[in-house]
Parts: C-alpha cells; sequence; structure tokens
C-alpha cells in the first residue's frame, strides 16, 4: 500500500448539535448528520465493540432521500438527521450503502421530514479552474459552512473508506474538513460531487476530494433495482506497452495502442476469455492508448472508466490481439470477488470459531490491522493473495489468531498465528470448513497449520468441560459467528 | 547553557591515543601499583601450572622454565595478537560494484601451533589481514587458512616463528561448566591487557549470527567495556581458552560465547581436507511435553521423545528414513527426551542438535531410534555438512562476488538472503515481501525448483523503454527455457529463437520482451557509460 494513501483522513467529526438557521444557497437541501456507531471488535470478536459518535453531512436528493457518504453512516446503531432551520432531530435510517464508492442514500422514518425541503439536482464533471463551493458541517460546528476553490485535478484515486477500490474523484482546493463528510460541492445551482477525503498532516495543504457525479449516477442507478451490486471489474491485471519490442513480438503494428494482460484472476469476469499475453487494442468500440488511457466524452482519461460506469451483467466489447491475430470477445462484467478480502468491511460482525479457547478467524483486512505482530507469511498472504492466486487454495485464508490460555490448550501456545491446512484431515478452505472438521467424530480434534511444526491435539473427553470453564473465564458469550 | 564538567575535560580528550599510550607504558613499567595486576601470565599450555584467575602472579614467579629466550616482561603477554583487518563487501544491489572498505579490529588467540584463531565475521570480505603484536606494534601480513561462517570461527596461518616469539600458545578449556569464573580479555590502545572476570551464567544450544544456526552458546554475565578490538574478543578459564565472544549486550551485560567444544570441533574439522564443517541431520523437531500430543501418537508414559516435523529432501535424515511424524527416542545412543535434549556428560541437559553437529564428525554412521505407529523402529544415517548447493536461497555469501546478469538494460540477480540483507537490519520488513517469504519459507518449494532469478533493476535506455519500473519480478522462462539459475538465463540469451529475447516474468507484467540487436547495442552502451568491465558475473558464490 502506498504510505500516502494512508494519510487520506475521513471527514468525519464528533460533535453536539443544536439548532441552525437558514443559510444561503443549497441550505433549504442541506442535513446534518448525527450517526451513533459501534465498531467491531477483531481482537475479541465476541465482543460488543465500541461505541462512538460522529457528525456528517448530507443533502436532500429526490424521492425524499438523503445522500451522504457511506462512511459517515458506517456501523451505526442510530442516526439523526437535522435540516437547516429546524431543531428536531429526525431518526434516518440507510436504505443503501455502496462501501466501495463511500455512498449511502439514508431514509426518514417520518417523510414530513422532507416539508419544506428542496431535491438538490446533479450536475457534470466541472472544468479544470473552475469554481466550486463545498457545503457542511466541519470540525462538527452547528451552523452551515461554505468554502470555495476550483477543481485542480480529476483523476482516479484510491477510496480510502475500503482502501482498495479506486474511482474517479475530483481535487479541490477549497477547505474540506472532517465534518463536510456527505456534503454537497456546488456550482451553478447543482450538485457536481460528494466531498469525502482529504490530505492530513503535513503530507498536503489544501487538498481536498469529491466524489465526482459520474459515480455517484452511477451508484443511483445501480440501487433502482432495490440492492446494491458493487462496481464491476475486469478481474485482471493489465499493464502499458510502451516498448517497442514488447508490442512488436506480440503483433501490434500500432505505436501508441494496446495494454498487456497480465494476469486473470480465476472465477473473475475475464476467466476463461483472456489469457496472460493478450493485447487489449479496444474496449467497446474506444481505442486504447498503449499507456491505458481511452477518449471518453471528450476527455482522455483511464479505460477502467468503462468497466467503472458498467453494471452487473453488462457486456464489455474487447478487441484483443492474441498470439498475432485478433479476436472480439465479449465478457460479462461480475465483481472482483478475491480482492474483496483485502477490503475494509463495514456493518459485519467479525466471524469466528471458539473450540477449546483456539480462535480460528478469517484473513481480512480488519483482522489483520487488530492484530500487534504479524509475520511474513501471514503479510505475505495478506499482500499477494489475489497477484499471487492464493485464492485458489485459499478461499478462505483461517488463522490461529488467540490461544485463550486454558489447561486443554496450554502447550499450543506458540502456534498462534499460524495458518490452517486441515484439521481432522479435512483441507480448510472456509470458516465454514472450520466448523464442519470439528464436527468429524473422533478421539482427538488434530489441527495441522501451514509449514513446519507438529500438529496441535485436543482430545475430546475434555474438551466441553474446557470449553464452558473458558466462556466463563473469558466472559465469551458465543463460540462461533460463521 | 551548562558547561559544568565539560570545562574540566578538554585538556584530556585532545590526548592523542600516542600521548594515552606513552603515559600507559610508563605506568606499566613501575614496579608496583596497578600495571602488574594486568600482568598475568599465560603459560605455554603444555606445562601449564593454572594460575588461579583471582591472584596476580608477580613477575618473579614466573617458573624460569617458562621463560622463553626472550626478555621477561615479554613472557607475561596473553596468547593474543591483533587482528587488524581491511573488508570490502559486495554491493548486491548493483552487483558489479564493492562498498567502501572498512576496517575490522579483533584479537586472534595464537594457538600452540602458532595458528591464530579469530571468529569468521572478524576476516569476512577480507582484502588485506595484519597480525600486531600488542606491545611492540610489529605487523605482519595473514592469510585466511580455513573460515566457517556457521560456526563463525576461522583460523589464520602461522606467521614466522620471530614474529611469535614470546608470545605463547593457548590451549582450549575443557572443564568449564555453568558458575564457573572466567575471564574476557580485551587490549588497551597501548597493548595493556584489559580483563574483566565474567561468571558463565547459562550453556544452551543458541542462534549463531549468521542463518539460522544453532550451536553450543556459552552465556556469560559482565561488565565488559567498549574497545577498539571489539571483534573477536577471547574468554580464558585460567590460562585456557574457554571461548570466543560474539555478542554482547550492554544493558543486560551478557555476552554470548563461541565456546570451546565448538571451537575444538573447527579445528579438528581443520584438520581435514576438504574442510568439511559441522554435520546435520537435515530436520526439525518438537517438543512433545504435550500430554494431549502424547497421547496422540502413543507414546509410553515417562519417555522422552523429539517429534519430528520437517526432513529436508536429501538430507542424512532422509537418506536414513526419517519422516514427519516419527518420534525421536535415542541418537547414537544418546536418550532424547521430551524437550529433544539428551543428557551430556559435562553440561547436563543439552540439545540433540549439539550432539549431532559438534559432538559428531561429517562421515559418521548415526544410529536412530524412532517411534512409529505405536513402535520402535531402528534406522541408521551418516552425518554429514549440509548442502549448500541445494538450497533455493543462500543464507549468507561471503568472500564472493554477487552473480548478476545484464541483458540490454535489465539486471538479473539471483536470490540470496545476502541480497534481501541490503534492506537494512529490518530487511525481513523492509525488502521486497515475496522475496523475504520465498528465501524464508524456501524449504517449502518443490525440490527441484532451483535458484530464483529476478530483475534486480533496470540501467533506463532506449532499449528498456515501458520497463523502468519492474521491481523483483521473478523470472519463469526466457526464450522458452526454463530458468532455475542465472547461467540458464546466460545460456537462453545467448541463443534466441528470432529476433526478440522473450522474458516470461511469475508476476505481472508476466511478459518482457526485448530486441536482440537492440540489446546488444545497448550492452555497448551500458559497458562504456557505467564503465563496467563484465555484464556478467556467473562464478560468484555458490
Amino acid at each position: 500500500m502506498p504510505t500516502a494513501l494512508r494519510s487520506f483522513a475521513l471527514l468525519v467529526v464528533a460533535f453536539l448539535t443544536t439548532a441552525a438557521q437558514a443559510a444561503p444557497g443549497p441550505a433549504a437541501s442541506m442535513v446534518r448528520i448525527s450517526t451513533t456507531a459501534q465498531q467491531p471488535d477483531y481482537s475479541v470478536p465476541w465482543n460488543p465493540g465500541n461505541v462512538g459518535s460522529g457528525v456528517g453531512a448530507g443533502f436532500v436528493i429526490e424521492g425524499k432521500r438523503i445522500m451522504t457518504n457511506a462512511h459517515v453512516v458506517s456501523n451505526a446503531t442510530f442516526i439523526t438527521v437535522v435540516k437547516e432551520g429546524d431543531p428536531t432531530p429526525w431518526e434516518a435510517r440507510v436504505l443503501h450503502v455502496a462501501h466501495d464508492c463511500d455512498l449511502a442514500i439514508l431514509g426518514v422514518y417520518d417523510e414530513r421530514f422532507f416539508e419544506g425541503t428542496k431535491p438538490l439536482e446533479f450536475g457534470g464533471i466541472p472544468a479544470l479552474e473552475s469554481t466550486v463551493s463545498a457545503y457542511g458541517y466541519p470540525i462538527g460546528g452547528n451552523r452551515l459552512s461554505v468554502t470555495t476553490g476550483v477543481v485542480s485535478r480529476i483523476d482516479f484515486q484510491t477510496y480510502s473508506h475500503s482502501e482498495v477500490d479506486s474511482h474517479l474523484a475530483i481535487q479541490i482546493d477549497a477547505a474540506i474538513n472532517p465534518g463536510n463528510s456527505g456534503g454537497p460541492v456546488m456550482q451553478d445551482g447543482k450538485v457536481v460531487g460528494v466531498a469525502f477525503q482529504g490530505f492530513s498532516g503535513a503530507v498536503a495543504q489544501n487538498v481536498g476530494y469529491m466524489i465526482p457525479t459520474p459515480v455517484v449516477r452511477r451508484f443511483l442507478t445501480d440501487v433502482e433495482d432495490g440492492t446494491y451490486d458493487r462496481y464491476m471489474d475486469l478481474a485482471a491485471t493489465y499493464f502499458p506497452m510502451l516498448n517497442p519490442a514488447q508490442r512488436a513480438a506480440l503483433g501490434v503494428e500500432e505505436a501508441d495502442t494496446g495494454v498487456l494482460i497480465g494476469s486473470v484472476f480465476d472465477s473473475g469476469s475475464s476467466a476463461g476469455k483472456l489469457q496472460p499475453g493478450d493485447v487489449i487494442l479496444s474496449v467497446d468500440g474506444l481505442k486504447v492508448y498503449s499507456d491505458g488511457k481511452i477518449d471518453l466524452d471528450g476527455e482522455r482519461t483511464e479505460m477502467a472508466e468503462v468497466f467503472e460506469r458498467k453494471f452487473k451483467g453488462d457486456q464489455v466489447k474487447l478487441e484483443v490481439m492474441r498470439g498475432g491475430s485478433k479476436q472480439d470477445i465479449a465478457l460479462e462484467l461480475d465483481r472482483p470477488w478475491p480482492f474483496e478480502m483485502q477490503a475494509r468491511s463495514y456493518d459485519k460482525r467479525p466471524r469466528f470459531v471458539l473450540v477449546g479457547g483456539l480462535l480460528f478467524q478469517p484473513l481480512s483486512r480488519d483482522f489483520l490491522d487488530s492484530q500487534k505482530d504479524v509475520d511474513t507469511r501471514l503479510r505475505y498472504f495478506f499482500d499477494y493473495y489475489v497477484t499471487d492466486h492464493l485464492y485458489r487454495e485459499y478461499p478462505e485464508v483461517i488463522v490461529l489468531s488467540e490461544i485463550l490460555k486454558d489447561p486443554v490448550n496450554t502447550y499450543v501456545a506458540p502456534f498462534k498465528g499460524g495458518i490452517v491446512e486441515k484439521i481432522n484431515g479435512q483441507r480448510i478452505r472456509s470458516l465454514q470448513d472450520v466448523a464442519s472438521a470439528f464436527g468429524q467424530p473422533g478421539e482427538f480434534h488434530v489441527i495441522e497449520l501451514l509449514g513446519e511444526g507438529r500438529p496441535i491435539v485436543l482430545e475430546r473427553s475434555v474438551l466441553a468441560e474446557a470449553s464452558e470453564r473458558i466462556r466463563q473465564r473469558y466472559g465469551v458469550t458465543t463460540e462461533q459467528n460463521l | 547553557m551548562h558547561l559544568t564538567r565539560l570545562s574540566f575535560l578538554p585538556g584530556r580528550s585532545r590526548w592523542s591515543r600516542r600521548t594515552a599510550a606513552i603515559l600507559a607504558a610508563l605506568l606499566l613499567s613501575a614496579p608496583l601499583g596497578e600495571g602488574m595486576e594486568t600482568l598475568r601470565t599465560y603459560l605455554p599450555a603444555a606445562e601449564a601450572t593454572p594460575t588461579p584467575a583471582d591472584q596476580a602472579a608477580p613477575a618473579a614467579e614466573v617458573p624460569p622454565a617458562m621463560a622463553p629466550e626472550a626478555e621477561p616482561v615479554m613472557a607475561k603477554l596473553p596468547p593474543v595478537v591483533r587482528v587488524n583487518v581491511a573488508s570490502q563487501s559486495y554491493n548486491f544491489s548493483q552487483p558489479w560494484r564493492k562498498n567502501p572498505p572498512v576496517l575490522r579490529q579483533g584479537l586472534g588467540v595464537v594457538l600452540t601451533d602458532g595458528r591464530i584463531l579469530v571468529t569468521a565475521e572478524l576476516v569476512n570480505n577480507h582484502t588485506y589481514v595484519e597480525l600486531e603484536k600488542p606491545e611492540t606494534a610489529l605487523k605482519a601480513a595473514a592469510q585466511v587458512e580455513v573460515v566457517d561462517y556457521d560456526a563463525n570461527l576461522a583460523l589464520l596461518a602461522a606467521p614466522a616463528a620471530e614474529f611469535l616469539q614470546s608470545i605463547g600458545g593457548a590451549r582450549l578449556d575443557e572443564t568449564a561448566a555453568v558458575g564457573d569464573r572466567v575471564e574476557i580479555l580485551q587490549l588497551e590502545s597501548n597493548g595493556t591487557p584489559v580483563r574483566t572476570p565474567a561468571t558463565i551464567t547459562t550453556i544452551e544450544v543458541g542462534a549463531y549470527p549468521v542463518d539460522e544456526n544453532a550451536f553450543l552458546v556459552f552465556k556469560l554475565s559482565a561488565p565488559l567495556q567498549s574497545r577498539e578490538n571489539s571483534f573477536t574478543v577471547p574468554v580464558f578459564k585460567e590460562d585456557r581458552l574457554v571461548g570466543l565472544v560474539m555478542r554482547y549486550d550492554p544493558r543486560s551485560q551478557t555476552a554470548d560465547v563461541v565456546p570451546a567444544p565448538v571451537i575444538q570441533h573447527f579445528l579438528d574439522a581443520a584438520e581435514r581436507d576438504p574442510y568439511a564443517g559441522f554435520p546435520r541431520a537435515g530436520l526439525t523437531f518438537a517438543d512433545t511435553r504435550d500430554p494431549q500430543l502424547r497421547r496422540f501418537a502413543k507414546l509410553p508414559e515417562g519417555t522422552g521423545g523429539a517429534y519430528i516435523t520437517k526432513v529436508l529432501p536429501g538430507s542424512p535424515a532422509a537418506a536414513a528414513g526419517l519422516k514427519v511424524g516419527d518420534v525421536l527416542l535415542r541418537v547414537d545412543g544418546q536418550t532424547i527426551d521430551q524437550d529433544g535434549n539428551y543428557e551430556d556428560p559435562r553440561f547436563g541437559k543439552i540439545s540433540l542438535a549439539h550432539y549431532v553437529s559438534t559432538v559428531m564428525q561429517a562421515g559418521q554412521k548415526l544410529p536412530i531410534l524412532v517411534w512409529r505407529d505405536g513402535a520402535e523402529i531402528p534406522l541408521e544415517g551418516t552425518v554429514a555438512p549440509r548442502d549448500r548447493s541445494r538450497m533455493v536461497s543462500q543464507p549468507y555469501i561471503f568472500d564472493a562476488p554477487p552473480k548478476f546478469v545484464i541483458v540490454g538494460g535489465l539486471v538479473f540477480s539471483e536470490l540470496s538472503r545476502q541480497y534481501l540483507r541490503e534492506w537494512g537490519p529490518n530487511w525481513t520488513r523492509e525488502a521486497p515481501l515475496h522475496l523475504v517469504y520465498l528465501d524464508r519459507y524456501q524449504n517449502e518449494l518443490p525440490a527441484n525448483r532451483g535458484k530464483m532469478v529476478y530483475v534486480s533493476s533496470v540501467l533506463p535506455g532506449p532499449n528498456t523503454v515501458g520497463y523502468e519500473n519492474l521491481s523483483y519480478e521473478v523470472v519463469e522462462e526466457v526464450n522458452g527455457r526454463p530458468i532455475k539459475s542465472l547461467a540458464d538465463l546466460a545460456a537462453a540469451v545467448d541463443s534466441p529463437t528470432d529476433q526478440f529475447h522473450r522474458i516470461k516474468l511469475a508476476e505481472d507484467p508476466g511478459l518482457v520482451v526485448l530486441d536482440v540487436e537492440g540489446s546488444k547495442a545497448e550492452e555497448e552502451r551500458i559497458k562504456r557509460d557505467y564503465r563496467l568491465p563484465s555484464l556478467r558475473q556467473l562464478d560468484g558464490a555458490e
């Protein structure tokens, strides 16, 4: 992970709310969102988790809905919204949330909330150097704040909410601070973006990012059928082809055309259709330049933007050079499943199985962040999970993550942090496998970890008693969540 | 602004070393005083009457028979010489380069045959080794005869007899045990011996500096001061060599020592040509203390046994027929306890690893009794040093240049831990993770994997446009040939199938293509512009 990404700060801030008065501009559409959220505890997964609160911004859109950022309402247990000029907090709920593009749509239980509000309309992509205004409640203020700046850059950016997804984002130099999150960025009376992240610390100044309207519109369209399907992905890696010898050897004649397919991930959109070594010449009829760009709507932009705008089940037509001859290939787009392990997850309880004080958890970003010492093997399994195709053998990587010390497992302590290979002779490929393997009959449970090491043996005759003891001592409320 | 004591110090701190040496020498020549204490006799071992460590032996009490022809004062010198080493390591990131030379100083222990024992760390990558007599600063060039980096020991050829005149020879201690008082010997810059009393607190099998080598270690508790001869500091018990300090932790004031039994094995092995070194069984084991494991493995109550967790292919253990899951009960007649220890007559419970590597010599038969499927099974192997050529990634490379091949601006290297160490002390976190992983878990790779060849850097030019960002991708094939060594890669680029070199990578972008003619031209330019004598170094370290 490039370090720069780590310095992104999500723009939520914790503060109390009181009445606010009407303000100019889109004041009649502005919503101040207060969220109580419970963060899951991946190090003690049966724990209820830490409760905190935060404030963000939102705005009313057509259909009696409120648009905001996903990170404003993630893991929420209670949400209230307040509109400009009305001191009453109204209880709201999440209708749709898209963690991969940091957007959410809220509804309000009592629709009278929307009386007197004005839904905002969306505009297009603002021009570079044009002026935009960001509305929100930065640093927890009660009153609506407006900052103005110019559009500095339009480019693909990593969305730090999930840490793995990158989409189009617009950089603006208007001051954007915690509390601006989810607020509209306006130009000519229309929303041209949703403020969502910025740089914090000494890395950069006056760098704020907003989610541009193509991403917002895609989200709105995706949820029209009532569910959010996520972004679609080629599930293949591709690389610029700037070397003449590389192009010539692969039979590409045009000097400025084509990207090279490096890897194709199993079960993804491209599996069985694309091969490593293929050269993509065009996408949906648009020429792919050898730096991976295309001309789309008058802009030179990333080829990925074509896939970005599509939905589950949509087709994409590729012209591909393979073995010196051109082929037309049509793909049906699907979700990028192997990558989801590397994404931060929200609104989910940590999954685990606890047997005889031995805690088994699937490897994930949230899990890894909860661990103090991560050895080379686990780091490798996380970082190279997709690129080295580890997902083939390990649809889930199950880690013996903790040992709740008890007489039954007192010799097991050194095995903490190991990856589970087999339990009772059964190959472990998911947390479900762990639960079912422990259900096998026999005198002993035998757990084998990846690499050198002796098997871990638990005698079943003493296990029930030990489990009860461990539950009591360690305050374990439930022994599994699959 | 605090001046405090600083104002008293400048005069002293400006003393040159020379001045200090003269002053110290003056002190020594005084008939009485502190100097006398430091002039303890190291008698030639053959005829030695051990001098109690806690008693100073005044010069006059040296038996006349012990005094060599030279003046009596010289006869009381400890059997050590300074060893000054100029060392130049190779730069593994830019493998055609050597790093700037560094100078190291240590003490060499003069053995009874005149050869000089030092730690291997002192002489690694040496370009020049020099002996210096502590008192007179007389110098002589020296040759490294045998070096064993695993055991961290090296033997220098004996200098001319006159050089060693008046310096006795040390014999190895055969008695030191836990609780014994010993002395760590250092020299002041003027040659005055400094003896720091120490106590042996622990004797166990522990980590040695390179690789994951584990041999016998004596741990000493001692308030050691840092002196310039920091590499190789000998430890004596009376007049006998107990070992060489290889590590010192000033916070806990503990010193780890390469002890006499390991030195003795090294010296015995050095008598034979070729030097075979320390044998290994080629297995790893775990303890069998867990009663649940014992019942699962049907191990009888009250017995010992070490659970075999890995048998290296091609190793003596594999040849003997050992399998993962076997439990070692006896090795060469020694009963193995639940921790994998045997009962050593001198040191008590010591890991089996010591017995195989140090008590035994390479080539000896190794009778083994294992517990398998509820029955005792006798096996037999022959212990042998490890075959480093079978290793995917060499744990260390000294005294030899790194291998590399430059093809049209792409620099290819062969994976070694020495290369990864270029990332500094935190290399396991900072070096490319997949290479760290491949090195760390190389035993899990298929047995015929061969070496890992990868793109280590790019010297950008017209030929490598678009490849500037390649970094550490492992090479699978070149021109259709599988790559299991840099020699394979060199052979493959020497026989292109058409006008392109096709380099297939295990990682993205998967395929790199170079123009054959363009590469040749580029290689000429690189040779000229970067002033490289050669674009290939294939006969480096194995």
